[in-house]
């Protein structure tokens, strides 16, 4: 375990977070609002989410029929949930609690 | 308007009760997943000051796992976090023009807390004290969350196996809240297109493939003009 890898990747991550937040403060604030660009930040976001969960799911061990199984009814119960009620916590926790008793109780 | 400093405390308090019941138990799950790496528990609450962005955390604990090197963390994480620069757009001229306060907000400028900001009409009399408070708060309830899921798995060591789907599950939140409004919906299904490529052809530089399609699939589709859908 070296401490100092571990405080160099959070400082590495730390910085790449602060730039992205802050060049439309440093670099935009002085040209016009474009309309591409506008269109840009409508239609990039929720792509970037689709290739996100993607990201998500192959971290996850899908190794076996039960397990794609349990995370196909994990992920439709996340949609469901917040399909109908809109609220974030519950459908984390629910479909996260269900994928973790599934795992870890019924040995999927 | 606002006049005290208690006012503006008690007032970014009530705002940002939501994301204090979001960002404990996130907070605690990637605690919990992050002692799977085996470094002291303290390390948890200290990402949540000095990364502060779950997403990026969650992906650390997979990053760090593989012994990534600070380049790729650096650069994974800029991708990763590259839909912020389209939230500070829209908060640009709510925020001081200058100052240390300045900084911490756009540090500090996470998805819930860009939420919580832009769902205050913006010629209302909130002012920079009001932000800093929320900005602080919402921030404190995150690095209490990551302590308390840190600091109970090292001492408890309860079975953490599955916790890795709440990332999935903050994605997919975040991706269906921003599909609601979203007016060109085929593109989700060719960034789908783009992660299985990406997945298929380059699965070690998934991220960066994946993104680049994506970018290159927009830029064609904005290009070809009838920009407004």
């Amino acid at each position: 375990m070296d401490n100092y890898y571990l405080l160099g990747i959070f400082a590495a991550m730390g910085v790449a977070t602060f730039i992205t937040r802050a060049v439309p403060f440093v670099a935009l604030a002085k040209i016009h609002r474009h309309p591409l660009l506008d269109r840009f930040g409508q239609l990039l976001p929720p792509m970037i989410m689709v290739v996100l969960v993607c990201f998500g799911l192959t971290s996850l061990d899908i190794e076996s029929v039960n397990r794609v199984g349990l995370t196909v009814l994990s992920l439709a119960i996340v949609i469901a949930l917040h399909y109908f009620f809109r609220n974030p916590l519950l459908s984390i926790v629910a479909g996260t609690g269900i994928y973790v008793i599934g795992v870890q109780g019924v040995g999927f | 308007m606002s006049y005290s400093v208690a006012s503006d405390f008690s007032e970014a308090l009530r705002d940002s009760a939501p994301v204090m019941f979001g960002y404990i138990p996130l907070g605690m799950a990637f605690g919990v997943l992050f002692q799977s790496l085996g470094y002291h528990w303290l390390f948890a609450p200290l990402a949540g000051l000095v990364i502060y962005a779950g997403s990026a955390q969650f992906m650390a604990v997979g990053l760090l796992a593989t012994g990534v090197s600070y380049a790729e963390a650096f650069i994974a994480t800029l991708v990763l976090n590259s839909r912020h620069i389209f939230y500070g757009l829209s908060v640009l001229s709510r925020y001081p023009e200058r100052g240390l306060s300045r900084w911490y907000l756009i540090f500090g400028l996470t998805d819930e807390t860009y939420s919580l900001i832009t769902a205050k009409p913006s010629e209302s009399s909130v002012n920079a004290r009001y932000y800093l408070c929320l900005t602080s708060l919402n921030q404190s309830y995150w690095v209490i969350g990551c302590a308390l899921g840190a600091s109970l798995q090292s001492f408890f060591a309860f079975d953490s196996r599955g916790f890795e789907f709440a990332l999935v599950a903050l994605f997919l939140v975040l991706l269906i809240e921003q599909v609601r409004t979203m007016s060109e919906r085929w593109l989700l299904v060719a960034a789908l297109g783009a992660s299985i490529s990406a997945y298929v052809l380059t699965p070690n530089q998934f991220l960066l493939v994946a993104i680049g399609l994506c970018l290159a699939v927009l830029i064609v589709r904005v290009r070809s003009g009838g920009v407004n859908g």
